[in-house]
């Protein structure tokens, strides 16, 4: 018997709305889980999904994907890429696992929550398939570096991370539950898959699997690429979504969700992408500047997806723009400095051929950041290894959950305000607003100063502080990645002038 | 005395540090604890010099002599140190 053609029954098949009559509308879909409140009823089958597929569709996709990740993966490992790789390289693997995979799990619960609370047909439909994609992408990220543990006990960090008091992992956990796990089905979808999805992780995997394959990582390519191709399908949930939403008066409500995720989504990609990008990749493998890449990816091709929905640019552009010259520089001196509380090996990537660049893609690094690495590198030429990790902490902010870093001399403060008195510090005017909007939401969240501060944390020492996010027991905390290798050019530099 | 913990930004620096003050530290005594976590590790000595302590976007600093607590310093307010 011929197969009907899927568009011959999908609007039916995927048409799962019925009338409740033992349950209101509102018990059947309460308001705070499945939000849209002020959306006409009738609205909620007009959702049209961009991308659709059946689900016999689906799985023979999935399988030839899995099939082809594994297949590259099993053959490079008897190349025994691994060894012959960067530690810089090694170190990006070690971050991204660790960051991503559980988050993958959470994910699937945030699609399956659409499953459920969404009262849109279309969107249950594609989730379910969402929902599908993320627990592969659990998986896979889980089983890729559980092959490594045997090389390196840091990669263990790939499951434990997220349930560590980690800093990067509290800062992650407070992004992704913010965004996520704690919103009605709309907000989710907006925060999470149009602003988060489509404007970061679908662009920074397309950039990721580049990086991977010019420094001949074709296992970590691969996988990647697997991944974004679902990413670039269920991101697009939001859209329709957002497009009902201003059709029926709510374009500001819409905005600011936007404002609010694309910001907290830059900031943690900073860390994410913005080190590894300038300072892990090889500078043999390195071709776009972070910078550049937000320009190509961000600042033009997500700015016009929000135009052709009518939407703006958010309010902080211009504060913005000027960011991603400036902040994860900060972020990488921060974590270099403190790089026992990492679970990777930091790469300094600041050999004089690594300024060079910097300086050519960032004029007037080596007047502002590179002083500061100018002290480092003095003490790391003199052996005085003691001076180059700080004995204090960082302060923290109350938004981003990272290290409140600025330009030396030019940008460097610290943005507080006492909030029922208690004092809360951001990292920026952006992170100020996004707390004020709804202070409620974030009061209550204390980060790793705040601990500190509290008594959770003992002995209150930089050894209490490491034991208390775990490392030393998930596994070792991070030291150079290259064993100091890069240090030895100034030590001559040093003797040629002696 | 009371521990006062204190956000620090000196001059130089790309971070804000926490250093935990003691409510009858003066502020020059403020302003070498907070030299213990920055100079020579994330900013160049300048021998010879005196540091100050200002509050956060003041024109002028604190009188050298002054406490934590005169100054009226709250948990975790910031301060800038610089060498004059």
């Amino acid at each position: 018997m011929a197969l009907l053609e899927r568009a011959q029954w999908y609007d039916i098949a995927r048409s799962t709305d019925w009338t409740p009559r033992y349950v209101k509308q509102d018990e059947l879909f309460p308001p705070e889980l499945s939000g849209g409140e002020g959306l006409p009823d009738d609205v909620w089958a007009t959702y049209d999904e961009p991308y659709k597929i059946s689900y016999r569709e689906y799985v023979d996709i999935q399988r030839q994907k899995d099939a082809g990740a594994y297949s590259v993966k099993a053959a490079l490992e008897r190349a025994d890429l691994y060894n012959k790789a960067d530690p810089g390289w090694i170190s990006i693997l070690k971050e991204h696992y660790a960051a991503v995979a559980l988050v993958e799990y959470g994910a699937s619960l945030q699609e399956s929550r659409f499953v459920r609370w969404s009262k849109a047909p279309g969107m249950r439909n594609m989730a379910t398939f969402g929902m599908l994609d993320e627990i592969r992408h659990g998986q896979i990220q889980l089983y890729f570096p559980h092959e490594y543990i045997n090389k390196d006990r840091q990669f263990e960090w790939s499951h434990a991370s997220m349930f560590s008091n980690n800093w990067v992992s509290l800062g992650a956990r407070h992004f992704f539950d913010d965004v996520m796990m704690t919103r009605d089905a709309v907000s989710t979808s907006v925060f999470a898959n149009f602003s988060f999805e489509t404007g970061f992780t679908n662009l920074q995997f397309i950039g990721l699997s580049g990086d991977a394959a010019k420094a001949g990582d074709f296992t970590f390519s691969k996988l990647i690429q697997s991944i974004q191709s679902d990413e670039a399908r269920h991101a697009q949930l939001g859209t329709p979504l957002l497009q009902m939403l201003i059709e029926n008066g709510q374009k500001e409500e819409a905005q600011k969700k936007i404002d609010i995720a694309f910001w907290r989504s830059y900031r943690l990609f900073t860390i994410l992408s913005g080190i590894p990008m300038d300072y892990y990749v090889p500078l043999e493998n390195r071709e776009d500047s972070f910078k550049e890449f937000m320009e190509e990816w961000i600042v033009t091709q997500f700015m016009r997806s929000l135009e052709d929905l009518g939407l703006s640019k958010p309010w902080y552009w211009d504060i913005f723009l000027r960011d991603i010259s400036e902040h994860h520089h900060g972020q990488h001196l921060g974590t270099y400095s403190w790089r026992p509380t990492l679970w990777w090996n930091p790469a300094a990537g600041v050999s004089p051929e690594d300024r060079d660049w910097l300086e050519e893609k960032y004029p007037g690094w080596n007047a502002t950041f590179g002083k500061v690495w100018d002290v480092m590198i003095d003490n790391f030429v003199h052996d005085r290894m003691d001076r180059t990790v700080p004995g204090t902490l960082p302060i923290i902010c109350n938004v981003s959950q990272l290290p409140i870093v600025g330009t030396p001399s030019q940008t460097l403060r610290d943005i507080s305000i006492v909030h029922e008195g208690r004092r809360y510090h951001f990292a920026s005017e952006v992170d100020k607003w996004i707390f004020e909007d709804d202070p409620e939401r974030y009061r209550h969240q204390k980060n790793l100063v705040d601990r500190f501060l509290g008594g959770d944390i003992q002995p209150a020492d930089l050894g209490g502080v490491l034991a208390y996010m775990g490392l030393g027991s998930v596994g070792p905390g991070g030291d150079d990645a290259h064993g100091f290798a890069w240090v030895d050019t100034y030590r001559r530099k040093l003797a040629a002038t002696a | 005395m009371t521990v006062i913990p204190l956000a620090t930004h000196f001059h130089g620096d790309f971070v804000i540090k926490l250093l935990p003050a003691e409510s009858t530290h003066t502020m020059d005594e403020v302003a070498s604890a907070a030299a213990a976590n920055a100079v020579g590790i994330h900013v160049p000595d300048q021998p010879g010099r005196t540091l100050r302590v200002r509050k956060q976007g003041a024109d002028t600093p604190y009188p050298r002599t002054t406490t934590v607590a005169d100054a009226g310093l709250e948990p975790t307010e910031c301060v800038e140190i610089y060498f004059e």
